[in-house]
């Protein structure tokens, strides 16, 4: 039986939602999210961090620590994140707790107390985390290759550590407030999926109580934002004391995460470095032993923002050199004479091997279902995608390569402890 | 009664056998939330067994068995990841202090291809000399990974100093100059040695019938015979310690931390539920003590407490990183205030119930998904006892607040201490 067929689905005022029975004993999972549209250039994107990371601090009628231990006494827990261009919450919890832990989570959504002394908290925690994270060489590659690939004002852009903690700075509790009360009025497309043992729960009455908001508008148009990157570049974070380097490669592919050629050139993609047995971690690690860790990805595509197409290595310092001349090689040889048959083959298995397994637990189900539906696709594609990834020919999958990516036009960026004589050796990017 | 087996017990769920032709465990549970299926197998080894030399062997070894055995190798077109990961599986391994497990987690008709590739990598790892040489480079990109990480060396730095006999103190990745130098002989003798059925445990969960795992077991595992002679056990024990201690670990980076840690029991003593309990009641959700007294109070941007349940002695963990503007000193003085209060009774029947229902949770969502159950039984495995996992609930629920403040007089005294700081540094200058 498909899954699409067991999933129910309904509508509450501002609103939709999804739930999916699963044979699990006693167990429910729920995934939400909102769109919020953070001006990225204005670093809002910053603003809307601290903002939901105050939505478990306090409501206007509960404080944290009786949030906390509501929800310490049940062992249930919910989390709140925001990504880009949605604010989020996902939880757990046992069968009969789900109408408390669903009507708290509300609450939280829609009365957030944002209490001055909590936001200078969340403030403190935020800028400590950016602090840290220039401690971390995987971050910093990551952080210059986005800045290099993308302009401010694209959801993939990624602000340097000294602006992100100036724009911590310059946050306060007004200012957070209000960018979330505008974002939580405006979003007239709240999406929550629920899975798991929902046998005698009438979900459309539970979620039409607790999160129906008669006042929402619909929801907002999207404006498709496609950009490419340019030309090659090469960007380097000098870390002290880091003897593994993080080398990031990679450049913006125009395309939105719904167009028909994106699931091609994922196939594509993960024939290079998806997994274990990809060509990126056959040669690299197996044949060459130059490193631990080795993959490629396409990363940062939503049906609104186009993404980009990276390969990820770590290399120690002796490696270096040899390590990235050998991984410019293998992408080149793969750019230019695409994927295999057989190695197609093995990706389509997989990915619809990996699909099924992800949805062994509630969790998984609960997230598949809210992905599925900020997608914008109908519940059957839950079980198409399977089928679309199984459908793919070689010649699609080569031309989607062929027409999207390119080895001269990789940007590079490396973090670590750099050696002036191997920075020398290395040649030009792309 | 399956063909082959001796049925052992049943509990919570899980039977166990043992395979009646070399005496390997087999535990099977039927879960039936998706149609997929994970096979573990737990070896009951791990970097407690190396000796002096031979640090990170059990780590190199796990590394070599996806280089290829008799039938699953590349020169055969069949490599491990690429036989399973074409049809879905993930698979991965791990090495910790006491236990090796290597697993696969993946659409349940493909069981018998699981099993087939851990029954032959079982005795037929190829263990080439020319793998071991391509795969030392990565091994050592591994812990170079590692070195960047303040707060791992911190952990190695306490565990170094808590334990000065016992193997606990090595790393499970081992010293460089060991990884540099093991030899495809070396680890061949640490291959013979461990990696027999009957020094193993064969874990299947999820959507299968028993019955039909358990041919499965015996077809693939059956011809394997038990090892000829059982390892050495180890005979170390650490000795008491007379005092507190203190480590530094400074090299560059931005925000601090610090690490307590106390000698404990052993995994399977009743105080480790006590501890369990109290580590909870110390740092799991905003209720807790650690949380409300140091991270809620801008002292910390996280704190934590762990009790690692181990099969020889283990410790008894809190680790808290510093905001900027704070001092080692004001949060070592704020978790010894902590404990003082934990020792003194302050924790109430309410609390330690809170806490109880948070393990309950815990133990209640391990059994959405199979891998998760296949998981908790490793550790349980690795522990010395697999019953542990059914058992625990039993074993938490019968703590009292009593008990917890007891446990925590008994264990987390300053003689028996560990201090470690990470203090960063500004680095030298830049290019």
């Amino acid at each position: 039986m498909k899954l699409a067929e067991r999933i129910e689905e309904g509508a509450f005022a501002g609103g939709r939602w999804q739930a999916l029975a699963a044979p699990v004993d006693g167990i429910v999972a729920f995934a939400g999210s909102f769109g919020a549209a953070p001006d990225f250039a204005g670093g809002e994107e910053t603003l809307q961090d601290l903002a939901v990371s105050l939505l478990d601090k306090g409501t206007r009628r509960r404080d944290r620590f009786e949030i906390a231990s509501a929800l310490d006494r049940l062992g249930a827990n919910v989390q709140f994140y925001a990504d880009g261009d949605r604010i989020g919450f996902q939880g757990r919890c046992l069968k009969q707790d789900l109408g408390l832990l669903l009507g708290l989570t509300a609450e939280q959504l829609a009365e957030p107390a944002f209490d001055a002394a909590e936001v200078e908290k969340a403030r403190d925690r935020m800028t400590a985390a950016v602090r840290r994270s220039m401690d971390s060489t995987a971050s910093r590659a990551s952080g210059a290759l986005a800045r290099s690939l993308f302009a401010p004002s694209h959801p993939n852009y990624s602000h340097a550590p000294a602006a992100k903690l100036a724009l911590l700075a310059a946050a306060d509790r007004d200012r957070a407030a209000a960018y979330y009360a505008a974002q939580y009025a405006r979003a007239g497309d709240l999406l929550v999926a629920v899975a798991g043992d929902l046998g005698g729960v009438d979900v459309a009455g539970l979620l039409g109580e607790v999160f129906a908001r008669p006042e929402a508008p619909a929801a907002a148009p999207n404006v498709a934002l496609r950009t490419g990157s340019g030309p090659a570049a090469r960007l380097l974070e000098h870390m002290p004391g880091k003897d593994s380097l993080d080398v990031r490669f990679g450049h913006a592919v125009p395309l939105l995460r719904t167009d028909a050629a994106f699931i091609p050139l994922m196939l594509g993609v993960f024939v290079l470095g998806g997994n274990f047995s990809a060509r990126l971690m056959a040669t690299i690690r197996d044949e060459m032993g130059l490193t631990y860790g080795i993959g490629s990805s396409l990363a940062g595509f939503t049906p609104d923002a186009s993404g980009y197409w990276q390969v990820y290595v770590t290399l120690s310092r002796e490696n270096l050199v040899r390590g990235i001349e050998a991984v410019r090689r293998e992408v080149r040889r793969f750019v230019e004479g695409g994927a295999g048959a057989e190695e197609l083959a093995r990706a389509q298995t997989t990915i619809t091997g990996s699909y099924k397994t992800a949805l062994a637990t509630t969790l998984g189900l609960a997230t598949a279902l809210l992905t599925n539906a900020e997608r914008r696709y109908p519940k059957e594609y839950i079980d198409r995608f399977p089928e679309i990834v199984q459908a793919c020919t070689l010649p699609e999958v080569n031309a989607a390569i062929s027409a999207l990516l390119s080895a001269d036009r990789l940007h590079e960026a490396v973090a670590g402890r750099l050696d002036a004589d191997a920075l020398e050796r290395l040649g030009s990017p792309g | 009664m399956a063909e082959g087996f001796t049925f052992v017990q049943e509990r919570s769920g899980i039977a166990e056998f043992t395979l009646d032709a070399n005496g390997m465990q087999v535990l099977v549970a039927q879960q039936r939330v998706a149609p997929v299926v994970t096979l573990m197998v737990t070896y009951r080894v791990g970097s407690r067994n190396e000796g002096a030399g031979l640090t990170g062997a059990t780590h190199f070894l796990e590394h070599l068995m996806f280089k290829g055995s008799r039938r699953f190798n590349k020169r055969a077109g069949a490599s491990v990841f690429n036989v399973l990961q074409q049809v879905g599986a993930q698979i991965n391994a791990t090495t910790w202090l006491d236990r090796t497990n290597y697993y696969e987690l993946l659409p349940a008709e493909h069981l018998d291809l699981a099993m087939d590739v851990e029954s032959d990598r079982m005795r037929g790892a190829l263990l080439d000399p020319a793998d071991v040489e391509q795969e030392r480079t990565v091994i050592l990109n591994e812990f170079d990974r590692g070195e960047n990480d303040p707060l791992r060396k911190l952990h190695q730095a306490i565990f170094a100093t808590a334990y000065q006999a016992h193997p606990y103190r090595h790393p499970t990745i081992g010293w460089r100059c060991d990884i540099e130098q093991i030899t495809a002989d070396d680890l061949r003798g640490f291959y013979d040695t461990f990696y027999w059925p009957n020094l193993a445990t064969l874990s299947v969960i999820g959507d299968v019938e028993p019955e039909a795992a358990l041919a499965l077991a015996a077809r693939r595992f059956g011809g394997i015979p038990a090892a000829p002679v059982a390892p050495a056990a180890v005979r170390t024990r650490e000795p008491a310690q007379e005092g507190a201690r203190r480590v530094e670990v400074r090299r560059p980076g931005e925000l601090g931390a610090l690490t307590l840690a106390f000698k404990g029991p052993d995994g399977l003593h009743p105080d480790a539920d006590a501890l369990d309990v109290l580590s909870v009641l110390l740092s799991l959700g905003k209720s807790s003590l650690l949380y409300r007294r140091l991270t809620d109070r801008g002292l910390a941007t996280s704190a934590h407490a762990a009790n690692f349940r181990l099969r020889d002695p283990g410790l008894f963990y809190l680790t808290v990183q510093l905001p900027p503007g704070r001092t080692h000193a004001e949060a070592e003085e704020a978790v010894w205030a902590c404990l003082r209060e934990a020792q003194s009774g302050s924790f109430t029947p309410e609390d330690v119930q809170r806490a109880q229902a948070q393990l309950a949770a815990r133990q209640a969502y391990s059994k959405d998904g199979p891998f998760a159950v296949a998981s908790l039984l490793n550790e349980a495995i690795a522990v010395g006892d697999w019953t542990l996992y059914a058992s625990y609930l039993d074993r938490v629920a019968a703590v009292s607040a009593g008990d917890v403040a007891e446990a925590a007089r008994r264990w987390l005294q300053p003689a028996h201490s560990t201090v470690g700081e990470y203090i960063p540094t500004a680095g030298e200058d830049r290019l």
